[in-house]
């Protein structure tokens, strides 16, 4: 733990332990989706799936980036990770993103990963809003987190149709915005 | 449709056996069954057997998601 670095964010009117559990069921929320996703993507077969499929694999990855990124600091807070992984799969802070009924329907398909991406992006703009201004390490890797999550809805929404995502897929490099905190 | 108090409210934690129950804007909400309600808590912020009014106000997300949740009363006003 970081003993200081604990306290300036008690003082600054945090409740640590509050934050500690968002930030581990956001945590499990990133592994278990991970997993789920794993699922997904080796079922997006298909012409269909086909098109999919690769923002699909992004999206499982970076969201194993965010597992990886939220470790640290749930140490550095004096948190930790439950030591038994079903009990870490229970908290998680999402739904399973699990596989649709028929997982040749690139809709049903889309979705689940649309309401995953869409809780993250609640559950971050969360910790984001308790942490803004107090707890400037933790913003910061909320906010990089954050922003790759609304990357991630933005691509499966623009494929429901839902309207044009703005921005372009990942060229090179996965998490252009949570890397740093993988160093 | 039932009419529930502040006082009747506050004992529907989703404890002992009891429904989780929440207001919002004077309806109240049974959110047992609901994923992000598990143990009458809702992302260690807040507990069930409330008015959350207010704090939805400040939510990162909308009412709209309420309505994924059944209606079973009203909540009294005071």
């Amino acid at each position: 733990m970081a003993r200081v670095a604990r306290e300036m964010v008690e003082q600054a009117g945090i409740n640590v332990d509050e934050l500690l559990e968002l930030l581990v069921s956001n945590a499990a929320a990133e592994l278990t989706t991970y997993y789920y996703y794993t699922i997904l993507r080796v079922n997006l077969i298909g012409l269909e799936g086909e098109g999919i499929k690769e923002i699909a694999e992004v999206a499982r990855i970076e969201d194993r980036n965010h597992f990886e990124a939220l470790v640290p600091r749930i140490y550095e807070l004096g948190g930790e990770l439950p030591e038994n992984m079903k009990d870490f799969h229970d908290i998680s802070a999402c739904p399973p993103a699990s596989l649709p009924k028929d997982p040749t329907d690139a809709i049903a398909m889309l979705k689940v990963l649309v309401e995953a991406e869409r809780c993250a992006v609640r559950g971050y703009t969360a910790v984001c809003n308790m942490t803004a201004g107090k707890d400037h390490r933790t913003y910061d890797l909320a906010l990089a987190i954050l922003n790759e999550e609304i990357e991630h809805e933005s691509w499966f929404s623009e494929f429901l149709g839902e309207g044009p995502s703005g921005h372009f897929m990942r060229r090179g490099q996965s998490s252009p915005f949570v890397s740093k905190f993988l160093k | 449709m039932k009419e529930y108090t502040l006082e009747e409210l506050a004992q529907h934690t989703g404890e002992d056996g009891k429904p989780a129950l929440i207001a919002a804007h004077g309806k109240v909400y049974d959110v047992s069954d609901s994923y992000h309600w598990r143990k009458g808590r809702h992302h260690a912020l807040h507990r069930a057997g409330a008015d959350l009014s207010a704090d939805l106000s400040r939510a990162p997300h909308g009412a709209h998601l309420l309505a994924r949740v059944p209606v079973v009363g009203r909540l009294r006003e005071s």
